[in-house]
Parts: structure tokens; sequence; C-alpha cells
């Protein structure tokens, strides 16, 4: 009995902690955020020779050289999951909804979710831990030494970045998806043309998607990056620390974008 | 005439960057005037790092006065903090913290292209004869990874300049050096000290961390001692060597 009653204890003062923490980390990112933000609109168009080289590398980085694996990943998921859909429905009589299902599946939810899970893997575990090693082998000091504001310096350039990465890959990956899609369903024998298919995807397309999914994916790619810099950077960090704060990168960010996600729920609801 | 006062501290609590509860110099009461080279010899541990980055604003100040050019340095980020950083050069201990991504050319001019909105081009021409007197020419487009240390230790010192600070700040930059590295260093800072072409010919205040006085005596005019936790003013070159201190017979190489 008094095993049972311990373990409660100590699960509940578990819970607490864990629960303190992470108000901790949304309070510290809460803070980053608004300072990145302060520090983008006091020195936008400042040392430029600088910063936009260091943008254009991040864009790079996250957006051109991810294309191949966007593009791959948008091919397949589009023959498993868009060419299984379309023929489902047309199976059991339902293609009037191909392209309601397509731009709530595809469009609304999986490209950005896609896009965004992509750079973080590929580039925003990387920056983790060039930033942590960065931030422990006293570069940050060097910088701050040189008067060199390290948020405009490290931080905006790679916010900026996955903004336009993840709002970029999206549209190439829900593009491929839509035609991959399409391409297997019709190799299966689908009597649907390929007109057809996308009058039923521009019909359930509403003119408020346009700027929500650009919202939505510069949502993704800035909180990626906010969360990456944050972890790498606002806290002092040892060398051995680095590996605890990219595993913290990858929860916080699947976490945020699922939160992220869930408030444009209501929203799509409504239009 | 007083020359101008470059760095003032009144009872400063020199602290440990990892535990700020932790005084390692206190107090220190330390007058730099425009034109000197200090020379703070102490060993490893004595707070001599610590005591560098507090004058450069890099560490907060738990007690005491820190002024820095008649100011005292600002808490927070912000416009005054950039101007009185880009007023101090700081080179680093060991490898000089360069940034590895960058090459010695892009490390050099990173402060000039930031803070002047230059171009590669343009910036790299600026610092052309800093480079050539530093032999860095050769080694411009190396990244620091690809260099010896003694070598990255110049490109620290050339960042360092690049904006032509009217302070700096230099930790143990002879430490481990060959002779001939070690000679250039000297002659280089007494260069400086006396006042450089890079520099107009205005004398530069130095300020000089070392754990070996021997090679510094001819470069300072004034020493000063932390060890034990605690700051000493040991006074000129003459006061170095006739003194009887322990900790400072020890810094000139001498055993017991």
């Amino acid at each position: 009995m008094d095993t049972v009653v311990v373990s409660s204890t100590s699960l509940y003062t578990s819970a607490v902690r864990q629960f303190r923490l992470v108000i901790a980390a949304v309070r510290g990112l809460t803070a980053f955020t608004l300072i990145t933000f302060g520090t983008l609109y006091t020195k936008v168009g400042r040392s430029q020779q600088v910063i936009r080289p260091l943008v254009h590398d991040q864009v790079y980085r996250a957006g051109v050289k991810l294309l191949p694996i966007v593009c791959f990943l948008g091919l397949a998921l589009g023959m498993v999951l868009v060419g299984q859909i379309v023929s489902m429905l047309q199976q059991v009589g339902a293609e009037k909804f191909i392209g309601q299902l397509l731009v709530t599946v595809v469009i609304r939810e999986l490209a950005p979710l896609v896009a965004g899970l992509v750079v973080l893997a590929r580039v925003g575990t990387a920056s983790v831990i060039e930033l942590g090693t960065a931030r422990a082998l006293g570069e940050i000091e060097a910088l701050e030494a040189l008067g060199i504001d390290p948020i405009h310096y490290l931080v905006v350039p790679r916010v900026i970045g996955f903004t336009v990465a993840v709002s970029g890959l999206t549209v190439y990956f829900l593009l491929l998806a839509l035609a991959s899609g399409y391409a297997f369903a019709f190799v299966r024998g689908l009597p649907l043309s390929l007109q057809e298919y996308f009058d039923h995807i521009a019909a359930a397309l509403t003119l408020a998607d346009f700027p929500l999914l650009a919202i939505k994916t510069a949502l993704f790619g800035a909180m990626t990056g906010l969360v990456i810099c944050y972890q790498g950077l606002a806290q002092p960090l040892r060398l051995e620390d680095i590996g605890g704060a990219t595993t913290r990168t990858v929860a916080m960010c699947v976490v945020g974008c699922l939160c992220l996600d869930a408030l444009f729920v209501p929203i799509y609801l409504l239009v | 005439m007083n020359a101008p006062v470059v760095i003032e501290m009144e009872g400063v609590a020199v602290v440990s960057p990892r535990n700020p509860e932790l005084p390692l110099l206190e107090p220190v009461d330390w007058r730099v005037e425009e034109g000197e080279c200090w020379v703070v010899a102490g060993l490893h541990g004595s707070g001599k790092t610590s005591l560098l980055h507090t004058a450069a604003g890099l560490q907060t100040v738990p007690r005491g006065q820190l002024r820095v050019f008649g100011e005292p340095v600002p808490l927070a980020a912000g416009e005054a903090l950039t101007l009185l950083r880009r007023r101090v050069g700081v080179v680093f201990e060991g490898e000089g913290r360069l940034f590895p991504t960058l090459t010695v050319l892009e490390n050099v001019v990173l402060p000039l292209r930031y803070h002047l909105d230059l171009s590669l081009a343009a910036a790299a021409a600026e610092v052309a004869p800093l480079m050539a007197e530093f032999h860095l020419d050769r080694l411009a487009s190396f990244f620091p990874g690809r260099i010896g240390h003694a070598w990255t230790r110049r490109v620290a010192l050339a960042r360092a300049l690049a904006l032509r600070p009217a302070l700096l700040l230099l930790d143990n930059p002879m430490e481990g050096l060959d002779p001939t590295h070690l000679r250039w260093w000297r002659d280089f800072l007494g260069a400086l000290h006396r006042g450089h072409a890079w520099l107009h010919g205005q004398p530069q205040t130095l300020v000089i961390t070392t754990d070996d006085l021997r090679p510094l005596l001819n470069v300072g005019d004034h020493f000063a001692l932390s060890a034990g936790h605690q700051w000493r003013i040991i006074g000129d070159r003459a006061e170095v060597l006739a003194s009887t201190q322990r900790d400072v017979r020890e810094l000139l190489g001498e055993s017991e």
C-alpha cells in the first residue's frame, strides 16, 4: 500500500515538475520571439552586406537543397495516399468528395506538416548543434565583443530562411502529391479525366485557402527557426548539453507545429 | 595634465562566468589611462580572463563601480553598448575564438563589414595593409581550422584591430609561441603602444594578461598581479624586477 502511495506521489511530483519545465520553456521562447522580432524591426536594412548573404545561405540550405527529398516525398505520398483516396472514393461513387478531401488532407494539413518536419529533421537539428557548439566554445561572446548582435547575425537569417523554405517546399510538395496521386489513379484505370480531377480540387478550394496556407507555412517555418535558435543560443550550454538540446528542439517543434495546426482548424471550418 | 581615464574600477568584484556567486578577484581598484600599456600577470585560474571580460563589458559586475571611457558599462543591449564595444578590441585566449565557417579574411573583415556595411572586396582593401604586415595575405582564403594556432592568434589580433579600437585587451597572447612568433608579437605590441600607422600614429591603450612576465617586460609600462583572489599593482618594470614577492618571482620564471 505504501509503495502505491509513494509511487503515485512521485508521479505527481514528476508531472508537476514537467509542467513547470514546459511553462518555463514557453515563457522563455515567447521572450526570445519578442526579442527576435524586435531586432528584426529595429535593424531592418542594417548591415545588408553581411545579413543578406546569410539569409540566402539559409534559404539555399533549408529550401533549395531539400527540394529533391521533398519532391520524392511528394511523389511517394501522392501515390500511396492521394491515389488510394481517389480510387476508393471512385469505387463507392463518392467522386464529388474528391476535391474537398484532397484540399483538406493534402493542401491544408499534410503539405505544411511534411515540409516543416523535413526542414526540422534535415537542417534544424544540424543548426541546433552548430549554434550550441558556437555557444559552448564562446563564439557568441566573440560576436558580442565585436559589437555584433548575435540575434541579428545568427537568428534573423535562420528565421527568415526557414520561413521562406517551408513556404516554398510546401508548394512543391502539394503540387507533386496531387499530380502523382492522379497518375497513380490513372494507371489503375480510374475513369476520371485530368480536367475533372483538377476541377474537383479547384471547386473545393476557397479564396481564403491561399493566404491561410501562406500564413500557416510561414508560421511553421518561423516557429521552427525560433525554437532551434532558442535551444541553441538562449541558454549557456556545455558541449555535453548539445545532444539534449537537439532532442528538446525536435519535441518542441513537433508539438508547436501541431498546436499551430490546431489553431487553424476553427478558421478552416468557418471558410 | 592627466590623460583621460580609459578603464576605472572601484571595489569591483570580478566573478567566475560559470558561477557569478564566486568572486575571483575582489576588490579591484584600477585606473588605466589613455596610451598606457598594462601587463596583468597571474597563474591559470587567477581571474585574469574574467578581469578582461569584465573590462570589455562581457561580464556583469555584481559589486563595485566600473567605468569605461568615463561611462558606466550599459547593462542592456543597445546602441550605447554597441558603440562601447566598437571602441574596445578583445583578443581571446587560445585560438582566439575565430568563426570556423568563415575564412581568415572573412573573420578579419567581419566587424568592418557589419558596422560599416561594406562589401567583402571593399573591406578586404581596407585591411590589406594589416593583412600584409601580419603575413596573413597568403592565408586569406584558408579556414581557421587549417592553419596553426600561432597564426589563428594573429588573425584574432587583426580582427580585433580592424575597427581601430581605442582600447585593446589581449588575453595571454604570448602563450605557447615559438621564439619567431614571440618576437613578432613583442615588436608589434611595442609598435602599437608607441603609435602605429594603422592607428594613425596614436599610441594604443593596451591591457595584456600573461602567465609569464619575461616576454612582456620590455612591452608594458605598468604591471599588476592577480593571485590568491587579490589584486595588486606592482608598478613599472624596475619595480617588477626588484620585487621580492614570491608570486612575481614565480611569474618571472624563477624557481624556489
